[in-house]
């Protein structure tokens, strides 16, 4: 478990090379990761989410496509289109930018619900139907995708359903004098990013998966799970609470974290990390985000964890 | 109709029924048999149109239902003004109501006027066994109010009545401090009187063969609580009335206009009449409380010579204690009383000797003849009583069953029957006395009583009634003679009861009475216990407000407003704590195990250092929190949080003593 812990905190600092000061954004995208989740960061324009994605791909030693999201970009240019073959005499089937281990959704919201929903079937099956035909998707399969905030302009808020298929939605927010002064004087990020080097490989990302399922849940620990989740079924403001598909997430990202930290169990404080990316993209009321936010920062203390 | 009509949940019908027949229940004893028919035959009829078995009545029945009850009671009562007559109109349309029930509407009424029946009871009586009926009658009227709201699947009885008990028990707190603070407030309007207020007990007027039927009751007529030792049951003669005026059959009281100067009545607390200075009081007084029973009379007992010592209590010109209003409830009031007395001693107005000589013309003419030949006799008016006593100590019978008497009663029974009871004894005694020219006059009361073994106070019971008489001696002013005694010397020392147990005639009335098995040991201390139990009620409870200041006086120094205000919330608010406290307590999670309690132990210990565990704080936060606070001890923290974090979340079961022994390495200060 130490080695995970190694390779984790190894991971980590690497990425922080790139994206200075931090660290708790980072780690929580790698336990997304690690738990098999898609990640959806959201933030204003310019600060480094796509330097995250980036850094990320490039980390974990996937193959990796971005695609920009635009307004006019259509479901086939994701996906593929099947284009005719003079030589065969028959049509060949070009898979779109989306067959790749790890996809960069930039910018996601800025296209069509339309094209939004194509990504839909590929983040929950793994597996994309074009032309009456079902393919599989590359494993392992992440989609890693970048938002800006709704009140933008020309944006299309995310429906509900494609929102739930993010595991966590995390935002990196400004950075710290300090790191920002470090950032300034530094080499440019973009020059780091194209030197940086994979330190994982897709065997060992695969043995990390395995062994985030085995992470023991003790009785406590689901009860306190249980009982946060409860509360936000009965929150203010809050049309609905967290779905069992919400707290099973909330599960599989408290085990990876214990896992990053080198435990085989976990613990309250791993759940209370989670908690809140974890569960303020599902929740949707007359509530605006901050308000989200504040009110389950208000359920983590008020639920106590004996 | 245009609304849709509403169905009244079966578990519904079945609490309001059972309602009704609670509320008639109490009031069984002084209704008329048939309104209870009645009634009965309505909830049958309710029953029926429930199942659909008959339609619903129609106007024209009910109101021919209607003014049959109105008859009914008019027949009954020979009025529909008066208490009685009112509450038997009041529950026939209470009992009416229930053949009308359309709307949930109807449903409330019904349950409201039932709450209100219910009360109207404590008119008639406000014993312990009443009120723990009433109790009983209002949780199955709440009961029936909460099956009302029920609808569908919830609605089930026994859910209903288990809601209604718990709520009243969760009132019990608030309404014991109400019954506390809240002050008594006499009526503000006089509630009309039980038409069949005939007096129970002693009457204002005596005639042969009254009190014998008073011998056939074992109800109590009033407790008495002695401040010191009591006296001997000799000298236990509880004066109530003093009948002066005797027409040849019935003895009576003399009316106001027999005396002609000053106020009849000496209130307490108020200055002493003229008269006050007539009765000479020696010694030291006695000093008790008495709960007198309903009797329907404004006199009360006490024993001579008396002088009231609670408010609204006065003394009369014949030195007995009186009060304003005919005690209809339960009385409680204290009084003093000087056994050593002499009442009048130095001269008797020549009216008052003219009022308290006065016999009837043409009755007892042998008693008149022999009484002026004794007269002459013996001058000595002294030795005239003794003589008297002497005849009835020779031959006379003290019996239950006297044999009864035509127009010259005295005659008969002196010179022919000799047999009779106490009455017997007292009005010729006094008709010989006056025909022999020595003033006298007749008192009546209740003589002895029934101490209580454990209870500390005296039982006087109905039938310990008892008349006897009061001769005017010069120089030692009214005396009492009891002829009684003369003839059953053990009747006055022992008691009534003890005296007459095996004769015929004693408690016929009763034959049920506990009284009547008093020889069989558990049975007599059974009906001493639950007298207790109704003298202890009729003292703390009914006769509460008698004790209420003092009470009061006691907890706030001063009785005002303010502090009474205050009083009622802090009082309030302590009797909601225990709800609020189990409010609390279902929110918290019980204590899991030895493991948790060990954390809970060290965090308990970490608050009294100021570092207590922040509510969602989970076990490694809080770990490092105080470390970084407390370095000293960081190092012993860090070693309990993560055993308790292993057992905790790792591995299930394992022992705990190292917990334990981590736990014994953080100072408990």
């Amino acid at each position: 478990m130490s080695g995970v812990k190694k390779i984790a905190d190894a991971v980590v600092h690497r990425i922080g090379q790139v994206l200075i000061g931090k660290e708790e954004p980072i780690r929580l995208a790698l336990a997304c990761l690690f738990a098999r989740g898609h990640l959806l960061i959201e933030d204003l324009p310019g600060m480094g989410k796509t330097t995250l994605a980036r850094a990320l791909a490039g980390v974990l030693g996937l193959e990796y496509t971005r695609i920009q999201f635009t307004s006019d970009l259509l479901p086939a240019d994701i996906v593929g289109v099947s284009v005719y073959d003079r030589n065969n005499g028959g049509f060949e089937f070009h898979p779109g930018p989306l067959f790749s281990q790890v996809v960069l959704a930039d910018e996601i919201n800025r296209t069509t619900p339309k094209t939004q929903s194509a990504l839909l079937e590929a983040m929950a099956e793994g597996q994309v139907s074009v032309e009456g035909e079902t393919r599989a998707l590359p494993s392992p399969f992440f989609v890693i995708a970048t938002q800006n905030p709704v009140s933008q302009s020309g944006t299309f808020p995310l429906p509900e359903s494609q929102l739930d298929r993010f595991l966590m939605r995390i935002s990196l927010g400004y950075p710290d004098p300090a790191a920002e002064r470090e950032l300034l004087a530094g080499v440019d990020p973009r020059v780091r990013l194209s030197r940086m080097k994979a330190c994982m490989d897709q065997k060992l990302l695969c043995q990390i998966q395995q062994k985030v399922t085995e992470v023991q849940a003790s009785d406590s620990v689901v009860d306190y799970l249980q009982e946060l989740v409860q509360q936000t079924r009965s929150m203010p403001d809050i049309e609905h609470g967290i779905s069992p598909r919400g707290s099973m997430a909330l599960l599989q990202c408290a085990r990876a974290c214990a896992l990053m930290d080198g435990r085989r169990y976990v613990i309250p404080e791993d759940i209370q990390t989670c908690f809140i990316p974890v569960c303020n993209h599902r929740l949707r009321g007359t509530a605006s985000e901050q308000e989200v936010v504040s009110l389950l920062r208000q359920v983590l203390d008020t639920v106590d964890i004996l | 109709m245009t609304q849709p009509q509403w169905q009244t949940p079966r578990a519904a019908i079945i609490w309001m029924q059972l309602s009704v027949a609670a509320s008639l229940a109490l009031h069984a004893g002084h209704l008329p048999a048939w309104l209870i028919a009645a009634a009965l035959t309505v909830m049958a009829w309710q029953i029926c149109v429930y199942r659909g078995v008959i339609a619903h009545p129609s106007t024209w029945h009910k109101v021919l239902l209607t003014s049959a009850c109105l008859g009914g009671v008019l027949v009954t009562y020979d009025s529909l003004i008066g208490l009685e007559p009112m509450v038997a109109i009041l529950i026939s349309g209470f009992a009416l109501k229930l053949l009308e029930i359309h709307r949930r509407r109807d449903a409330l009424l019904l349950i409201y006027l039932a709450y209100f029946v219910v009360v109207v009871q404590c008119l008639f009586t406000q014993g312990i066994t009443t009120a723990a009926l009433m109790v009983a009658s209002v949780c199955v009227i709440t009961t029936a109010l909460i099956a009302v709201y029920q609808q569908g699947e919830r609605a089930h009885g026994w859910l209903a009545l288990r809601k209604s008990t718990l709520m009243l028990a969760q009132a019990v707190p608030l309404m014991l401090v109400l019954f506390i603070i809240i002050p008594r407030l006499g009526p503000l309007w006089v509630v009309p009187q039980q038409a069949s207020a005939a007096s129970i007990g002693v009457s204002d007027s005596m005639t042969p063969g009254d009190f014998t039927d008073l011998s056939a009751t074992p109800k109590v007529a009033f407790r008495v609580s002695f401040d010191g030792d009591m006296p001997a049951q000799a000298s236990l003669y509880w004066r109530g009335l003093v009948l002066s005026k005797f027409d040849g059959r019935t003895w009576s009281q003399l009316g106001p206009w027999g005396y002609r100067t000053g106020n009849l009545l000496q209130w307490y607390g108020d200055r002493a009449e003229p008269w006050d200075s007539l009765a000479e009081r020696r010694g030291q007084p006695l000093e008790y409380t008495v709960t007198l029973e309903p009797s329907n009379g404004s006199w009360l007992f006490a024993l001579a010579t008396p002088r009231p010592a609670s408010p609204g209590i006065a003394l009369t010109r014949d030195f007995r204690l009186y009060t304003r209003s005919p005690v209809v409830t339960e009385k409680q009031y204290r009084a003093q009383s000087w056994l050593d007395y002499k009442i009048e001693p130095e001269r008797l107005p020549p009216w008052r000797r003219s009022i308290e000589l006065r016999l009837p013309e043409g009755f007892n003419p042998k008693t008149r003849e022999v009484a002026a030949r004794w007269r002459e006799e013996t001058p000595d008016p002294e030795a005239l009583v003794q003589r008297l006593l002497d005849y009835y100590r020779r031959d006379f019978v003290y019996t239950l069953k006297p044999p009864l008497l035509g127009k010259h009663t005295v005659d008969e029974f002196l010179w022919q029957t000799r047999r009779g009871f106490c009455e017997f004894f007292a009005g010729s005694f006094v008709f010989f006395m006056r025909a022999a020219g020595v003033p006298a006059r007749v008192v009546v009361g209740y003589q002895g009583g029934e101490r209580h073994p454990e209870g500390d106070y005296m039982l006087v019971h109905q039938y310990d009634a008892h008349a006897w008489a009061e001769v005017w001696l010069a120089g030692r002013g009214w005396v009492r003679v009891d002829p009684t005694a003369a003839v059953a010397p053990a009747r006055i020392e022992s008691s009534f009861a003890d005296y007459f147990s095996a004769e015929e005639g004693f408690l016929d009335g009763s034959p049920l009475a506990l009284e009547r098995f008093r020889h069989i040991g558990w049975i007599n201390s059974l009906r001493l216990q639950l007298d207790e139990l109704e003298y202890a009620w009729a003292k703390w409870v009914l006769g509460y407000d008698s004790n209420q200041m003092t009470l009061l006086s006691r907890i706030l120094g001063r009785v005002d407003p303010m502090r009474m205000g205050m009083l009622l919330l802090f009082a309030g608010s302590l009797a909601l704590l225990p709800v609020g406290w189990m409010l609390l307590r279902s929110r918290q999670r019980p204590v899991r195990d030895d493991i948790d309690r060990c954390f809970l132990e060290f965090c308990r210990r970490m608050a009294r250092l100021g570092l207590g565990r922040r509510i969602g704080e989970g076990p490694r936060d809080y770990a490092a929190r105080i470390a970084n606070q407390k370095p000293e001890l960081a190092p012993e923290i860090w070693a309990l949080v993560n055993l308790y974090e292993r057992q905790r979340y790792a591995t299930a079961g394992e022992n705990n003593l190292a917990l334990r022994q981590a736990l014994r390495r953080i100072p408990r200060r």
